[in-house]
């Protein structure tokens, strides 16, 4: 029982825990407004896209690969999605998310199909369609930043589902969109745990042979985990559209370096085979607790790179010298 | 002539496929646009160019032959670059600081080499992710020292390094050619290069052989920094300035050349000359664009074609190769 409790207490999910508990208690300390709704509510914001990056990018890792073209991808679905809706004047908000989710879910499936087929690795397959998709982007349909989304789509900007009142008469709301990654964290969690899906996927990451010869679909899953975070891509990058109330080519690129580093942080292995949804919340938590806050902290903001890669190196370091412990500890 | 052709056979075919590209390409541009193509200026301003990113993919290839990779070489490219500057502009920036400079910015390129070595080698983190993390951190490193815009006031006989010329040769390719040699010697006629490939072919069976991987891995990621180091004083010397962003796109670009110079992802093999037609093939390729003045975003597309279609290329060879390896028996 005792030793039961030690194990949960020491757990990743609950180191990142005690960091993040650390953290607000140092900022709320420099400044007593961090603590209040009014963070809750604008940190909420701030991680919605990422935690929907984050999810796929952690199944993707749970499987034993990587995935560095979602941010293109991510781009090119929304981008062009946008155009066709403004040159067809078309505007529904369903038609864009199934057409960003389509276009995103074809780059997955070539993705999956480089490195399925042609056994190329993955990081450098998904490099390589990162290029090509973001160079495709920015030549053949164009540079400029769009403003002017339909009106029914950009109405989806305004729903909120809670408003909070400070004492000071400044208004929070807590945007819809919200519903999408509570759905995407949901959803992952109940595959991964329950579904033969989520077995296999974790199967493949621990042993791709051992998974095949147990019995899995191994090219299947491989193309399901790539095809739906390509999918979860475009209706990231719509999703970040409507909440910027703008479209542009390039706006999502280098953010494949943060969002896998609030997966690894959560205590994902970057080798395969380990991972939890909740520990990649807690790790897309942190990551925007850091990017948010420093400035309340008196960093100034040309520190905020350096800081970042600093905490994921320690968060790294951490899991790999817990990793190394277990590989070195006596086996019963 | 019959050795000749015996050779030719028996020689790497990716090379001789690097070349035969390099040569047609020379051949189509010639003749498209002999007059800006095969121009001095242009010749001259291709060999300013391709140093910067040849001597990244150099890093590049050590990490990959090691069975691992280096991400963060344009980031310690560009600290380097950056600390380089900055005790440069303490000295007052004359041309006696010119190799203090120097010094400090091969010194931070070898420490963040063994940087990321030391996560590598102790503590098991997977090269990948620590070469990315430590793009993040120098890149950061970076800006927190120059707080955003470019450094300036570099003193004027630093720009000859990526400029200047000794005998119509610009020195950047000088300088290129005589890395090109040493790491060539390293590979081929050093215990270093040796331990090197045998820990990328098989990281167990080395240990077990009696290989000091840990040291390799310091090495080679050392190394890999110092050349990082290398291509960031020719930046900073080409652009007259240093920056926390410059050349970001080479990252991809250098893991291309590398992978189409014939090196092998998973580890194990890799050759400076392979590298080195790779690097004057896409330099070519780039020129090309430029004289045919093909937008710029089209560059990206077709390196991540070509990138995507070489793997796939390998992979057919590969199971080709196989299949005809199984028959055999």
């Amino acid at each position: 029982m005792k030793k039961r409790l030690k194990n949960n207490l020491s757990t990743n999910e609950m180191i990142v825990v005690y960091i993040i508990f650390g953290l607000s208690m140092l900022i709320g300390i420099v400044n007593p407004v961090f603590f209040g709704t009014a963070t809750l509510i604008s940190l909420s914001r701030s991680m919605l896209v990422t935690l929907i990056f984050a999810i796929c990018e952690m199944i993707v890792i749970i499987s034993g690969g990587i995935d560095v073209s979602f941010p293109a991808i991510s781009c090119i679905s929304l981008y062009a999605t946008i155009k066709f809706l403004l040159f067809t004047g078309l505007d529904s908000p369903i038609l864009a998310f199934a057409m960003a989710g389509l276009i995103g879910m074809a780059f997955g499936a070539l993705n999956a199909f480089l490195i399925v087929r042609f056994k190329i690795a993955p990081l450098i397959a998904t490099l390589g369609v990162s290029s090509v998709v973001n160079g495709a982007t920015l030549a053949f349909l164009g540079t400029d930043e769009i403003s002017n989304i339909p009106d029914n789509i950009d109405q989806l900007s305004k729903a909120f589902i809670y408003t909070y009142t400070s004492p000071d008469g400044i208004t929070y709301q807590l945007t819809a969109l919200i519903l999408i990654p509570i759905a995407v964290c949901i959803a992952a969690y109940v595959i991964l745990k329950f579904t033969m899906l989520g077995r296999g996927i974790y199967a493949i990451g621990g042993d791709k042979n051992a998974a095949r010869i147990a019995g899995f679909n191994v090219t299947k899953i491989q193309f399901i985990i790539y095809m739906t975070s390509g999918f979860f891509a475009g209706i990231g990058g719509i999703t970040y559209m409507i909440l910027m109330r703008q479209a542009s080519p390039q706006v999502l690129m280098g953010s494949e370096m943060m969002v896998i580093a609030a997966v690894v942080v959560g205590g994902t292995r970057i080798t395969g085979g380990h991972g939890t949804v909740i520990g990649t919340i807690l790790g897309v938590s942190l990551i925007t607790l850091v990017q948010n806050n420093l400035i309340m902290l008196g960093v100034p903001t040309h520190f905020q790179t350096f800081v970042v890669g600093m905490i994921i190196v320690i968060g790294t370091s951490i899991t790999s010298i817990r990793a190394k412990k277990i590989a070195n500890s006596a086996k019963v | 002539m019959k050795n000749f052709i015996l050779k030719v056979k028996t020689s790497d075919k990716n090379i001789v496929t690097l070349f035969f590209i390099a040569v047609f390409i020379f051949a189509i541009m010639g003749i498209l646009s002999p007059k800006s193509f095969l121009s001095v200026t242009n010749l001259q301003g291709m060999c300013i160019q391709f140093p910067e990113f040849g001597i990244l993919s150099f890093g590049m290839m050590l990490a990959m032959i090691s069975g691992g990779i280096d991400l963060s070489l344009v980031g310690i490219a560009n600290l380097s670059g950056i600390v380089g500057t900055v005790v440069m502009l303490k000295m007052d920036g004359g041309i006696e600081s010119i190799p203090f400079g120097i010094l400090a910015a091969l010194l931070t390129g070898l420490l963040c080499g063994i940087f990321n070595g030391a996560l590598i080698g102790y503590l098991k983190i997977p090269p990948m992710l620590v070469t990315l993390c430590g793009l993040q951190l120098f890149t950061g490193l970076g800006l927190a020292i120059t707080k955003g815009p470019a450094l300036t006031g570099l003193p004027q006989e630093f720009g000859y390094i990526a400029n200047g010329t000794v005998l119509g040769i610009p020195i950047a390719v000088l300088l290129f050619a005589i890395i090109a040699v040493i790491i060539s010697y390293l590979l081929k006629s050093t215990v270093y290069g040796q331990h090197l490939s045998f820990k990328g072919t098989n990281e167990v069976a080395s240990r077990y052989s009696g290989i000091n991987n840990l040291k390799v891995t310091i090495i080679t990621y050392g190394i890999s920094g110092i050349l990082g180091a290398v291509s960031g004083i020719l930046m900073a010397s080409h652009y007259n300035s240093a920056k926390s962003d410059y050349g970001t796109s080479f990252t991809l670009l250098s893991l291309l050349i590398v992978v189409l110079g014939g090196t092998n992802p998973d580890g194990g093999k890799g050759k400076v000359l392979g590298v080195t037609l790779s690097i004057i093939v896409l330099q070519l390729v780039s020129s090309a664009f430029n004289i045919l003045r093909v937008n710029s975003f089209v560059k990206t597309f077709v390196w991540g074609l070509i990138l995507i279609f070489i793997m796939i290329f390998t992979s057919f060879m590969d199971s080709k190769n196989m299949e005809r390896k199984a028959k055999k028996q």
